[in-house]
């Protein structure tokens, strides 16, 4: 992790040449240093040899499927992996979630973006090593070992379901969690596919921790897929570093 | 059945006539009639000291045979005959009668009987026919104007299905003789039993002429005729038509009347040129469905280099050597707000494939309706250089059970528009609230607005107001991605202006689903 605070190094694989020369100029150009695969045998051979602290994979490769490809990578490694995709289905999505994906980006797309949420995975990453269990999110703190919500200087009195639906996203704060797997989680598998359930609790706990809840900061929706937790506030990692 | 069958010839056709609707009821009735007739003119010969009037039996006959028919009628002839001979003419209580002058006046009574009878009964088959007449113009009427509003097979084909159904009095199953699906689906209500479907494929396959000429018995005993509809037409399709349960004799007898109506319906539907427009509308789903796909493929292959250049200019916009250029900065933000524009349209014509392609299968998921606003607002974000975005929801929305991705597409649309339309520095508006059984939400902007003609073509595909032309850029796809969405979603879209230069609002309405009470009493402990 010595290197990752210098220049993080990330592994950009895509079989197409066009994309992979203008991820590395834009990554170089943000102070990474990156690797090329151009496809799915090559990024994992690369991935084992190599420190890499990021993974920008392409779902279309020549040889192998890129869920492949992430599942493989998570049998021995929980490095960040991003997914690029021309693909937007929701359903495809949650698989790749489900299979371990940090974050999924649709192709087309800008540069800046792709930056901002590699920033997210790599700061998660960075937490999740720190081993810190209290987290701040704007006014919000949530303490996992002491099992504490406060809102500013307020202690908050949350149901079971609602301490367990935030504990379960403050566990990877800034990934989506996906609706089958957080009603799994709370409500056991028989409840799958209850969403009202989850919404109903999403609600309730929006209406204490957010300043509005119908325009949450906090607790964050993504559309078809699941929700997530937006990224923790800086200061946090300042203070557990 | 057994038991029919060892009756001879003329007699089993009497007593099927006898059978049919007002045989036995009709001979019963007359039976009735004649006695109540007899009652009164007793009552009028005990109490006012009368002679009978023969005549009045004459209203028995004529009754009967209006109502009933001829058998019925010469029953009430018979009876009433008996009925004065026997209570009213010397001697009484036998059917003897005395007074020769009466004998005449009886067999007189009995010929105009039989007369007036068979007039009343031509009178009734002819007001009959005419009613039946009226009845066949009718539905062939209601029939052509459904072929008129008819724009796939599938409607004409629905069209051909009723109308048989109606003529026939059965149900109908019609099925298109070549379905998109291989196998060809029955189109009306009900199932078709199994092996009434392999002798429809046999007779679509042009395999089974005369093996279908037989009815086919159904599992429960039900019997199934295997027709096409015309002999010389194949493109009719053909029909299995559910006879219910049927004797033989019955059988052979429904058959031959479904058979003439059959035909019947058919030469009407070959007059019409029911064929031509068949093939007309199949080549028109075949070319739209080949354009889809061209459409689809072509967008596919453009998105892989976009997707290089939209990258590559990103990269570029925020380099530092170019970003200190103001002149380069400006080229290369032209080159990245241009690839987003153009990645936009490419979506657009994929959602309207999708959209004709008829793969749009909504995902009904509960829903926040705040959650989908927001997501569509925030996609937009970018879009509203110009212009501020107020949004007012109520706080407490029910849940709505909707394909939420769809719905922030639809969304995400009209907010396009509105931007486009709207000038710099305007507000756009968004309000939601609920409006009796479904939940609203408005649009509103300070921009373009509607002239009538606009209003009047909105929701077609690719219309484009005539103003905005040469002006603006667009592929006038928008608003009719917005409408398919939200209609496939059980929604509504409906546009209002005050006129050209007023400004827009786009109004959605989406169903709350009936049980949402039950599910929202979730409890969260």
């Amino acid at each position: 992790m010595s290197d990752a605070a210098t220049a993080p190094n990330v592994l950009v694989v895509d079989d197409e040449l066009q994309i992979r020369r203008f991820l590395r100029s834009g990554f170089e150009l943000d102070g990474y240093s990156v690797s090329e695969a151009e496809n799915g045998r090559e990024a994992i051979r690369t991935a084992t040899l190599r420190p890499t602290d990021l993974i920008i994979l392409d779902l279309a490769l020549p040889d192998l499927d890129g869920s492949q490809v992430l599942e493989r990578i998570r049998s021995w490694s929980n490095v960040p992996i991003i997914i690029l995709s021309v693909k937007s289905s929701e359903q495809e999505k949650v698989r790749l979630f489900e299979l371990g994906a940090d974050d999924y980006v649709t192709k087309p797309f800008g540069m800046a973006e792709l930056l901002a949420r590699s920033k997210v995975v790599l700061r998660r990453k960075a937490r999740a090593t720190t081993g810190d269990s209290v987290i701040r999110i704007d006014r919000l703190k949530i303490d996992l070992a002491a099992r504490n919500v406060f809102l500013g200087d307020e202690r908050l009195t949350l149901t079971p379901k609602e301490y367990r639906l935030l504990q379960i996203l403050a566990q990877y704060p800034g990934n989506v969690v996906t609706h089958q797997e957080l009603l799994k989680e709370i409500w056991g598998l028989p409840h799958i596919n209850d969403t009202h359930y989850l919404r109903i609790v999403v609600r309730k706990l929006r209406q204490k921790i957010e300043s509005d809840s119908n325009r949450p900061r906090i607790l964050l929706t993504e559309l078809g897929v699941g929700y997530r937790l937006a990224p923790p506030n800086e200061p946090a990692d300042a203070q557990a570093n | 059945m057994s038991r029919v069958r060892l009756l001879p010839e003329s007699a089993i056709r009497w007593t099927r006539a006898a059978t049919q609707p007002g045989g036995v009821g009709g001979v019963v009735g007359a039976l009735i009639l004649v006695t109540g007739v007899t009652l009164v003119l007793e009552v009028v010969k005990t109490f006012l000291n009368l002679p009978p009037i023969v005549i009045t039996y004459m209203i028995p006959v004529l009754i009967a045979a209006i109502r009933w028919g001829f058998l019925s009628a010469m029953v009430a002839t018979m009876a009433g005959a008996a009925s004065a001979a026997f209570f009213f003419y010397q001697p009484t209580h036998t059917l003897l009668v005395e007074d020769p002058a009466r004998r005449l006046g009886l067999l007189l009574f009995a010929i105009i009987a039989v007369v007036a009878a068979h007039l009343a009964v031509r009178m009734r088959r002819e007001s009959e026919i005419v009613r039946k007449r009226e009845k066949e113009i009718g539905d062939l009427y209601a029939f052509s104007r459904r072929l008129a509003g008819s724009h796939s097979t599938a409607d004409i084909f629905d069209a051909i299905q009723r109308h048989l159904s109606t003529v026939v009095g059965r149900k109908v199953a019609l099925f298109e003789p070549r379905g998109p699906a291989g196998r060809s689906e029955p189109i009306g209500e009900g199932d078709v039993p199994e092996n009434v479907r392999d002798a429809v494929a046999a007779v679509i396959a042009g395999k089974a002429d005369v093996a279908a000429r037989m009815p086919i018995a159904a599992d429960h005993g039900d019997l199934w005729l295997v027709r096409a509809v015309s002999p010389k037409t194949p493109d009719l399709g053909v029909v299995a038509i559910d006879l219910g349960q049927q004797t033989p004799e019955s059988e052979e007898e429904i058959r031959a009347r479904i058979e003439a109506v059959l035909h019947d319906a058919a030469s009407t539907l070959e007059q019409i040129g029911l064929a031509h427009a068949i093939t007309e509308v199949r080549m028109r789903a075949e070319s739209e469905r080949f354009r889809d796909a061209l459409i689809g493929s072509v967008s596919h292959e453009l998105r892989t280099p976009l997707a290089s250049i939209l990258g590559a200019a990103t990269v570029l916009c925020n380099a530092p050597a170019v970003a200190g250029e103001a002149r380069l900065a400006a080229l290369a933000n032209v080159v990245r707000d241009e690839s987003e524009r153009l990645n936009n349209e490419i979506q657009n014509l994929l959602d309207a494939t999708r959209i004709t392609g008829e793969a749009l299968q909504p995902k009904l998921e509960w829903a926040e309706f705040a959650d989908v606003v927001n997501a569509a607002v925030e996609r937009r974000r970018g879009r509203f250089g110009a212009q501020a975005v107020e949004v007012d929801l109520p706080a407490e929305m029910p849940l709505i059970q909707v394909d939420a991705v769809l719905i922030e597409k639809a969304l995400g649309q009209i907010l396009a528009n509105s931007a486009k339309y709207s000038p710099p520095g305007s507000t756009i508006r968004i309000r939601g609230w609920r409006d009796g059984d479904m939940l609203a939400l408005a649009v509103s902007d300070q921009g373009a607005g509607l002239s009538p003609e606009d209003s009047a073509h909105l929701g077609e595909r690719f219309f484009r107001g005539s103003r905005h032309i040469q002006s603006t850029p667009g592929s006038g796809l928008g608003f009719w991605i917005a409408n398919s969405f939200v209609a496939a979603n059980g929604g509504t879209i409906e546009a209002t202006s005050a006129g050209e230069d007023k400004g827009t609002t786009v109004t959605m309405r989406l169903p709350i689903p009936a049980n949402v009470e039950q599910m929202e009493s979730i409890s969260s402990e």
